[in-house]
Parts: structure tokens; sequence; C-alpha cells
């Protein structure tokens, strides 16, 4: 499938300099190093896992009954007339940073489903795994300055992977900097193994695989040595170690994004996307609020409000904000009605999302949803005009096919980019 | 090439191209041609000439004055005559009609001979074009009626249309009707707005969706002209034909013609070479040029498609190099695997590689087959025995032992998505017994499969329905006919039929009628979930029928190929779909099954992908798979044979590679089996071969010491390596993956598999020091442990310079040789099964 759509964009003068096809269908070394296109922005996605409650965030309804309305109330923000929930107090403030989208609809009501959604633009079927922004980012620009293009924090998930484009894109896995003793899975040498030593035994590897080179020139064993010139290039790569070091970040700063998975998962995605990552996805969870939804958020909602806003002001102080998309996304909101155990359920027919940086207009809202909070009254904006307005920031064509599974596969199914992001 | 009516000449270089297109080198004298004699000399090359074949082979023409291409392939000193030239003649390369009636076209060559017969009809009709049938199936693959187009509730720019053609007449009357008719003009039909918008004449939100010669274009072309009927009257297309249907060609510039017959409902045959639409698969091999000839550009393999009016056919085109060397060695074939794949091989002038050496095919057959290196002892016994049958013996043996058992249960757990997830952690630890039983006991498959389908009752203690798991809905915990159909379809019948759930097959005879057809089998399944999440029983309503999307009638149960069966009161529907699937004349189970095991030994299925059997997709070796199920369904569905059989063939045996001749620079090799094709070990093996060769066993919680990976019954996400190396979610119906990766790499040069290992209680490093053992002997110790071979020459050089620099820079001995492990242990050679 990767040598139709291989074929689609190289000439075969090209693929046969390329190295020719495999089991494993591609060469990679090859592919990454003919760096299909060229991009400046970066993209930043803070996801709330679980979906957060457009209520308790950017739709407060103040109005509604107090089992719509829900324990907290709200506070305005700069823009007159528009209020946030009172447990946003900093996105109120910051408001001139942002868009806020407040007619979000989802077509998938159960996590796995709704979160592929987001995180592809394209609904999931029973046929095949559609790549996500990442990988499709990843698979069009490649990496920048050493650094993997694709970065999840703080771990793998099924719904942030490569689908049918293959393992190459999948993202790399960060690990959780707010730990004590955060390190990358496997990116430091063993303890007691010095960096010329270990380049002494790749250095005998390399001797070794040569029978077997000499002999197969299959895909497969090029993609192995790419990888362990990769991870070799990072693990004595010092603008990765640097990159990864959340430590080497002065206390004063640690303590603005907040102590927390949040916090700190922001810290580290600005400190990728500033060494070159070119997509950073944080994983936020705790927010699929079945029960004692009030407890829950009160403590949840600060910390994102924390983070968030210390992410896009540090951006903005360090003029990575224009170039830089942030996206505060979840798979769908929360019930309108809160429940028999205090919580409010999946919600996908309405949902409110903020949108940051790349030249996205601040104090912004878009659509609204009706007095309950659960349908959209205006402006409906569906998930396939969420990717394509993430794919037109960064410069990706919507239109873009890959071939697989014998069949073309566009993208992005029909979105339309959100006009008022462009303004 | 282009040819003139009546030239006679021009058959006789047809004839000429295509001779030395099947590997035949012929001299034709073109200079008796027009005597009406054409006379070729065969020049027997490397191979016996094929069977004279002239195609296609019966052709019903509607009337007077039609004709059909035809091509002639196989023979030499060709001449053709008709029993009736008042009724059809041979003119060039066409067969034309001249009156209704009979006759018989006869090909005399000089090596054979062939025939075709000719009917010529008095009436022409014309082949309707229809709304629902064409038009539909126009408007759903390009997406217009797609949720983010016309399809969706508010449609696009005031032209809405039902999602997915759910319901016709509507977006009939849309098209038709709506707006005074504005999207279609009677007057100027090639004006219509619904051809401007999508060829993009006229500015389209939807962009460019089709260009004027296309077949798209055409086809509504022509329903405009016929006046926008709703229901295709005349007759219809029901076949499309490609000849050749196999072709080899030889060198770059080898030219072959090729004819498209269509097959229309009225049991006519009409030449639709000029009016279908090509597509070839891969352009570096064969383009096909403006007269419909394909011309060879460089050595390889691809298929050339015709489609039209929704039907589509495609043939196999190879290109070999030109002058291939004579005298091709070929090793005995052992068994009728050995004689169609280097049947094959000579036609297209391959050679296959040697067979592998003893050493190497040890080490192979043990990975394959049971998942485990061979021990020294095991090894050491394997090459000095000089018995003659040494490795059918082990073979024999290896089938029999317990590791067999556990190597094929993970590749079936793989395949029915045993999963942790589907079960609440429960029920999957009793199916993945009941998979190892069956397995171990090599009960038939086709009993086991109508076990699965048939299930009933609680799976904690009926373990066959966890088969049915992956189709529940998690969270309204209900039976999703939806995600069972592609499943079995997919699994049993190595068949497609996701996109039918949506749409037509834009391609293939798959209709949704297929989809809901087989989904009404299945629409009395139901679960109810007892005490607790994981509880769940399997039973069959004595009601429930399947509503079509389309036409909202409860649907008919319906095999795919149309046959609906009587069903009598009381039976399950799940029995008589069972029985369906794997009855015994069905071969299409056996086909599909064998050919899923072949991918397992060969990495690519005979038709490949090898679970997805089209028209369109072709089977590199068709009489093999034949043969294959036969002998499947002949042993009583019994895998063991199938594994005999193969692991016994010749071809299974071939060596991955020989000094001075690449492996994997000539796609035809890999394609055809010319060789075994290396691969990266799975992760449970590859886990169990490290603890293996560094006597450490990885230790999983709560299981005893020494499990292998295999065993666990949480297996998925169970350990960072094996979710690493591409362990599968089993989420989707999917081939795992075995594609390197950049965290597989820091994984094997940091993570604790290797580290922690080396610090590990019964390194082997520790043992092997302990008792006094040179370096020399280490090194020898673990090239055994992990290649089964002792180092070359120049490995033990590079091995012993490096150890002599590791001590120059003042490492300690331990930790030189842990760092040799460690390259050992890295190797490609390791980490592959070559």
């Amino acid at each position: 499938m990767q040598l139709s759509e291989m074929r689609a964009r190289y000439s075969r003068r090209d693929f046969l300099r390329m190295g020719g096809f495999s089991i494993a269908g591609i060469s990679l070394p090859q592919l990454l190093a003919a760096s299909p296109g060229r991009s400046d922005m970066s993209c930043l996605v803070y996801f709330h896992t679980g979906g957060l409650c457009q209520h308790d965030s950017f739709d407060p309804k103040p109005d509604a009954p107090r089992e719509v309305r829900g324990g907290f109330g709200t506070i305005p923000t700069t823009v007159p007339g528009v209020r946030f929930s009172e447990l946003l107090p900093r996105s109120a403030a910051n408001f001139k940073r942002l868009s806020v989208i407040r007619s979000m609809f989802s077509l998938e009501a159960i996590h796995e489903k709704a979160k592929q959604y987001a995180f592809s633009g394209q609904r999931p079927n029973n046929a095949y795994k559609h790549p996500v922004y990442g990988s499709v980012v990843a698979r069009e620009f490649g990496t920048r300055n050493g650094l993997p293009p694709f970065v999840v924090i703080p771990k793998k998930d099924i719904c942030a992977e490569a689908g049918f484009l293959g393992s190459a894109y999948d993202p790399f896995i960060a690990g959780d900097p707010s730990k004590e003793k955060y390190s990358v899975q496997d990116l430091t040498l063993p303890t007691g193994l010095g960096l010329e030593e270990a380049r002494g035994r790749a250095r005998l590897l390399s001797a070794l695989d040569a029978r077997l080179e000499a002999v197969e020139k299959s895909g497969v064993v090029g993609s192995m040595d790419h990888f362990y010139q990769k991870a070799l290039d990072l693990v004595s790569s010092p603008e990765a170690k640097r990159a990864f070091d959340i430590g080497s970040e002065p206390d004063k700063v640690r303590d603005a994004y907040g102590r927390t998975t949040g916090g700190q998962g922001a810290l580290l995605a600005r400190r990728l996307i500033e060494a070159g990552v070119r997509l950073v996805t944080l994983f936020h969870g705790g927010y699929d609020t079945h029960s004692d939804n009030d407890k829950t958020n009160k403590k949840l909602y600060p910390e994102f409000d924390q983070s968030f806003n210390a992410l896009l002001e540090d951006l903005d102080a360090r003029g990575l904000l224009d170039s830089t998309l942030v996206l505060a996304i979840g798979e769908f909101g929360r019930t309108p009605e809160i429940n028999h155990s205090a919580g409010r359920d999946h919600w996908p027919s309405v949902f409110s999302i903020a949108v940051a940086g790349a030249g996205v207009p601040g104090g912004q809202v878009i659509g609204s949803s009706d007095a309950m909070g659960a349908e959209p009254t205006e402006r409906p904006i569906s998930i396939e005009d969420l990717g394509a307005t993430i794919y037109s920031k960064l410069g990706i064509d919507t239109h873009t096919q890959y071939h697989a599974l014998g069949r073309p596969i566009r993208i992005n199914d029909g979105g339309e980019p959100i006009p008022e992001l462009f303004a | 090439m282009r040819f003139r009516k009546g030239s006679r000449a021009q058959i006789c270089r047809t004839a000429a191209t295509v001779a030395a297109s099947t590997s035949i080198y012929y001299a034709c004298s073109v200079r008796l041609a027009r005597f009406g004699i054409c006379i070729c000399a065969a020049v027997p090359a490397w191979s016996a000439p094929a069977a004279v074949l002239i195609q296609p082979s019966d052709i019903t023409l509607q009337s007077p004055g039609e004709s059909q291409r035809i091509v002639l392939s196989g023979g030499s000193g060709c001449e053709t005559s008709s029993t009736d030239p008042r009724v059809a003649t041979v003119e060039g390369n066409r067969v034309v009609a001249h009156a209704p009636g009979q006759a018989r076209i006869d090909v005399r060559c000089a090596d054979g001979s062939a025939v075709t017969t000719v009917q010529v009809g008095n009436r022409r009709s014309a082949m309707g074009v229809g709304f629902e049938r064409d038009l539909l199936s126009i408007l759903t693959t390009k997406g217009c009626n797609s949720s983010a187009c016309h399809g969706s509730p508010a449609g696009q720019n005031g032209f809405r249309l039902s999602l997915y053609g759910s319901d016709p007449r509507f977006d009939y009357d849309m098209i038709v009707n709506q707006h005074a008719g504005r999207r279609i003009s009677a007057e100027s039909p090639e004006d219509s707005l619904l051809l401007a918008k999508p060829s993009f004449a006229i500015a389209h939100g939807g962009g460019q969706l089709m260009t004027p010669a296309s077949d798209e274009y055409a086809t509504i072309l022509e329903w405009l002209r016929q006046g926008t009927p709703y229901g295709a009257g005349g007759t219809r297309l029901e076949r499309l034909e490609i000849h050749p249907g196999e072709q080899v060609l030889t060198g770059a510039g080898q030219r072959q013609p090729v004819v498209v017959v269509g097959r229309l409902s009225d049991g006519s045959t009409r030449d639709l070479t000029a009016e279908v639409r090509y597509a070839v698969k891969d352009e570096a091999v064969v383009t096909l040029e403006d007269d419909w000839t394909v011309t060879a550009k460089a050595p390889g393999m691809t298929t050339v498609m015709a489609r039209a009016m929704g039907k589509a056919a495609a043939a196999q085109f190879i290109v070999v190099e030109e002058s291939p060397s004579r005298g091709l060695r070929f090793p005995d074939p052992a068994n009728f695997i050995d004689e169609h794949v280097f049947d094959k091989l000579r036609d297209v002038g391959v050679e296959p590689f040697p067979l592998s050496d003893d050493r190497t095919f040890l080490r192979r057959v043990y990975l394959d087959t049971v998942g485990v290196l061979p021990t020294a002892g095991e090894a050491e016994a394997f090459l000095a025995s000089d018995r003659p049958d040494k490795r059918s013996a082990l073979v024999d043996r290896l089938l029999d032992s317990e590791e067999y058992s556990t190597q094929w249960l993970v590749k079936f757990e793989d395949w029915f998505r045993n999963s942790q997830y589907y079960s609440q952690g429960r029920t999957n630890g009793s199916f993945k017994r009941w998979l190892h039983d069956s397995i171990r006991e090599d009960w038939p498959y086709d009993e086991m499969v109508r076990a699965m389908l048939t299930a009933e009752g609680d799976t904690t203690v009926r373990p066959a329905g966890n088969f049915w798991h992956p189709a529940i809905d998690f969270m309204l915990k209900k039976f999703e006919v939806e995600k069972a159909v592609p499943t079995i379809t997919r699994l049993f019948l190595g068949q497609r039929l996701e996109c039918a759930q949506c749409h037509n097959h834009p391609l293939e005879n798959l209709t949704q009628d297929d989809f809901y057809g087989l989904a009404a089998f299945l629409a009395r399944t139901r679960v109810k979930h007892g005490y607790g999440q994981y509880r769940r029983i399997w039973y069959d309503d004595r009601r429930g029928e399947i509503e079509h999307p389309v036409t909202k009638q409860s649907v008919k149960p319906r095999f795919l190929g149309g046959e609906q069966p009587a069903i009598p009161a009381g039976t399950s529907r799940r029995e008589v779909l069972a029985d369906w699937i794997t009855r015994t004349e069905q071969t299409q189970f056996a086909r599909a099954t064998v050919n899923r095991v072949w991918y397992e030994y060969f990495q690519r299925g005979i038709v490949e992908p090898f679970d997805d059997f089209r028209s369109t997709n072709r089977a590199t070796h068709p009489a093999l798979l034949d043969d294959l199920a036969r002998y499947f369904i002949d042993s009583g569905f019994r895998f063991k044979a199938l594994h005999r059989l193969i692991l016994n063939s010749k071809t299974y045996q071939l060596a991955a590679h020989v000094p001075g001749r690449p492996g994997g620079e000539r796609p035809l090799e890999d394609a055809l089996f010319a060789r075994y094709l290396p691969r990266k070990l799975p992760a449970e093996v590859l886990l169990d071969a490290i603890s293996r060769v560094t006597g450490v066993a990885e230790e999983f919680n709560n299981y005893p010491a020494g499990t292998s990976p295999k065993e666990l019954i949480a297996s998925i996400g169970a350990t960072h390596f094996l979710t690493t190396f591409g362990h599968p979610r089993r989420d989707i119906m999917e081939a795992r993956s075995n594609a390197p990766s950049l965290a597989q790499a820091l994984q094997m040069m940091n993570g604790d598999v290797l580290a922690g290992r080396m610090e590990a209680e019964g390194f082997v490093l520790d043992t092997l020091l302990r008792q006094g053992l040179s370096d020399g002997a280490i090194i020898d110790t673990l090239y055994g442990r992990a290649f089964s071979r002792t180092p070359e020459a120049a490995e033990r050089e590079a091995l012993e310079a490096y150890l002599a620099a590791e001590s120059a820079a003042g490492r300690d001995r331990r930790q030189g040789l842990a760092n040799m492990l460690w390259a050992i242990l890295n190797t490609k050679e390791f980490q592959m099964n070559l």
C-alpha cells in the first residue's frame, strides 16, 4: 500500500534510486531524506481526554436550571458580553489570545471512536484506520533538527497512531514529565555505558551486519539501519537531550505551568516545539466525569486553565505563538443534564474548543449552542471542518489523497477550513 | 500497432508478436501472408510452447456488421478459417459478422489448433443506463452523497441528496424535477449542470470529480441521452473479460494487444476494447498505448485493469529480462507446490535460489514452526545426522511438539482477535485454551469454524462464542451485525465486504444487497449480559429481521452470489450460514484458508493481500491455490497436513540468499516465491529468542517463571517490549505489522530488554566466564545459540579486534564481552528469520 502511494509521488527513477521495495514496503532512510514538503508551522494539541464539559468551561449556561447549569458560576472575559465558567479565570483574562468555538459537534459517542475521529478528522470505520494529524504531518514534512516530527505526551494511545501509513509515522512517546525522576523511555544509554563505548559497539554491529547486507537488498534491512542511526543520533544529540530535559527549566517557569501532569506536559510540549518537533499531542486525562462532575472539575479545570494559559503566554513571549497552532480540544462534550451520580455523560451533539496561535484572531466566539448547551444553534462546525483548518494552517492541501488498501483515501473528507480563524 | 481491416499480413505479425511474448522465438513469413497463409517456424527457447489459444473462446454478436477483436496466442504457423464465411469471417484481428447464423473459427497451427464459436443474431439492442443502478453508484463512489457533501442534512448549495443514496426516489426527484429541472438539459445533455459541475466546466465547491473523458461522465451523458430513465431498460453489462488474462513479455519494448469483451444480460458479447477505461497498476512495468497495446517497460509483474459501467476485469502482465539465461536449474520438485511454483518460474525465465543449507533450514523451520531457537544439542544432532529424510523427520517432530501449538495459537488469536478488552479480561483466557486445544488436537478447521459461527451460551463455559465478542458494541452492550459480517467474510472467505456496507463496490459485483443478505443470517443473533459485565450469553431469538438501508424492506438471508436458501422453521440461520461457508463444494473457504496459511510462511499470499480475493486482484498461481484448497479439503481440513506439505516443499526450503545474487533486488523473485523471503521475528518469538540466548527469562507479573509471552492471557499491552515490537491490539482486522521503528531501535539500544538481562542472575556470560572459557570459545557458544552456526573468518576477526580494542580502552573483559553480545543480538540476522 505504501508502495503505490510512493509510486504516485516519485518517478520511477527516484524510486529505483531509493532502493526499491521490500516486504516492509518502504525504504525509510531515503524517504525521510527526500523530505517532500516544507513548513515552518508547528501544532500543539492539548487534549482533554474524556471531553471538556461545555457548561463548566467556555460555554456556561447561567440562566439554565440548576441540573443543567451545574455548580459553578460565571465570570466576565476581556470581551464584553462573553462569559466563561469561573473555573477558567486565566482563560477569561487571556481571551485576547484565543478563539472559542461553541458549536463543535461529533458523530461518535464512544471514547475510542470519538478520539480517533477528533485526532484524524475522519470518522472511524471498520475498513481501515486513518492516520492522525501528527502522522500526516510527519508524512508530509518529515523531521526537523533531528527530532521526531510527532510526539505524544505522556503515553501511547491507540487513538493517536499512523494507521495505514505505517509505523514509521507513529508518534514518539515522551513519557510523563511531571514524574519526579522523569526521563524519556529508552532515550538514555544504560547506566555505566559511555557514549564512545556505545558508538564502538554500534560499529561492531555494522561490521557484523555487513555479511547480510551484502546479499539482502530489501527495504526492511535499510529501514532497520535507518532507525538505529536515528536512535544513536537521538541518544547522542545534545539538542534532543536538552529538549527533553525539563529539569533545566527554572523553577519559576515550572511553577508557572503548575507541577501537574497538564502543567509539566504543556511545558515539555513547548520545549519540544521550540526544538523542532512539528506536532505535539498532550493527553490530559480525567474529564470523563460520569460521577461527581463538580468535585472532579473543581480541581481539574484550574489545572488546565493554569497550564494552558502559561503555555500561551510563554509561546507568545518567545515569539513562537505566530508559528504554532494551539488547540484545546476533547473528543466530545458532557451531557447538559447532570445524572443521578452527580455526573455528566458523553455528549457529542455540541461542545466547545479553544484555538490560538498561527494567526488565529483573539477575543472571538464562533458559533453558539442552545440555552441548555445541548445542540448548536449557529454555525455548527464539524470535526472535518476542524481537520481542514488544521491542515490549512500547517500548509497541507486538504485534498491530499493517499492510496492504501487498494483505494484512494482523502486525508480530509470534505471539511471546510473555518474562515473566522483565518482573519 | 494498428490493424487495417483485411490485412492478412497483419495477422501474421500479430501471431509473431504473440508468439514472442509467450517466450518462444518465432520466425514468421510475412511474404506468404497475402495468400492467406501465415507460416511461423518455432525456434524453441527454454520452455515448451504453450497450447494454442484463441480468445475470446465464444463470441455472440447481436447483429450483422458487428465485430469482435480476437487474440491468438501460443501457436506457430497458424491459419485461420471460418466454417461458414457467409456468417462470419476473420479480417485482420477481428471476427466480423455478416449474416445471422452460426460459424466456427478454426485456428490451425503447426503445433496445435484452437477454435472459437461465433453466433450472429439479427437485432442490436441498446444497453440501458438507469438511475437506480448506474447513476446512484457514481454519486456514491464520487462521494457526492456523503455526509460531508450533498448527503448532509442541509445539502450543499441547495442541492441535497440522501446519504449514500439511501433514498433513490428522493434523489431522482431532486435531480430530475426539483428547481424546475435546472440540473438537466434535455436539449443539450452535455450542458446539464449534473455534468458541468462535477467536471468543473462550471465552478463547483466540491472540486473536479470527473473529466469528460471518464467512464462516469460517459455513463451520465448516456443516461441523459436516454431520457433520464429511473430503471435501466435494455440489456445490461454483466461481466467484463480482458484477454489475454495472463501474459509474459520478454524485454522492454515487447508489445501485446489486449481485447476487452463485455458479456451482456441477453447472452451476447460486445467488443468493448475501445470503450472501457484502463488502468495499469504499475506503469514502471508496462504501459498501455492508445491503440490498446500493452508495451513492456521493465522487469516486474503488474495488472492491467479495464472498467466500464461498474464492472471490471484485470489481466496479469509479467515482464522478464531480454534473453534470459538458458539452462535454468531447478531442484527436483518435492510435491505439487514445487511443480506449480517452478513451472511459473520457468515460464518467466527466473531461476529459483538454491536450496538452503542444513543450518539455515534448521533455524528457519524452528522459528517458523515452533517459534523458538534450536538448542545447541538439537542443532548438533540434526547436523550430524546423515538420514536422507532428516528434514521431513524434523518437520514431523516439530509439528508434534507442544511449542507448535503455542506458536500457531498466537496467530489464531490474531486472526480471531482474542483480546482482554473484548471480554473484560475474563473469557479471553478460556477462548485461548479452546483455540490452543483445537490446534494441539488438529481439530478439523471446518468443524472449528462451525462451532464458532453457531456458538450459543455463556462464553465463560462455552468459549467458542468469544468469536463474536469483537462485534459487541461496548456502550450499548449490543451485538452489532455490521461489525460481524465483514469479519466473517474476511476471515473465512478472504473477501472484504466492508465497503459494501455503505455502497455497492465500485469495481466488484459486491453490493449492499450482498452485505445485508449475509447480515440477515445474523438478524436473530443476540447477546445478553449476565452477572457482572463480563458474562455474555449468546443465543438466537425466534424473530428479528434486518432492514435494507436503501429499500427499507426486511432482507431475506442470501449467500454471496445470490442464492437464497430455504430455511425450515426452527433451524438456526447461523447454522445455515456455517453450513454454506464450510461445505466442500464451496471451495472459497478452503482457498481463503490455505492462502492465509501460505501468507504466514511466505509473507505474501498467492492472492495478495491474503484476505482480499477479488476478480481484479489476481492470484499469482491460480492452479496452485486450487490444488492446495483441494488438498486441505481432502485432508479433512486439518492444518498439520497442510503445514507438512508446505514445510517439505523445496519452495519453502529455498535459500533466502546466495553470495553474488542479492535478494530483494528483483521484484519478480519475491513475487513468485523464487526465494525464502526474510522477515523480522514476531515480538513474542524475538523476546523468547533473547531469553534463550542470554539465559535470562522474561518475568511477567503473576505468571510462573519461564512463561513465554505467547502464553499470556492478557497479552495486549503486557510489556513495553511486546507493544513496541508489533504485538497488535487486535482492535481492527489487520495483519500484524512487522515494520521496524525508532522505538524498537531505542529499546534494543538502551532498554531493559538487554541492559537488564546483562545484570540479571543466570546471564549467559557469567556462566561461560565461570566455566573459564576463552574468548574464542565464548564467541563460538554465542554464535551457536544465536545463529546456529560458527562465525566466518571475517566475523571472527572483527569480533576479536573489537574485544582487543575494548580491552585497550580499559574496559574489563566481562563488559567487552557484554558489548559484543549486545552487537550480536542487535544484528539483523538475529532479529530476522532468513
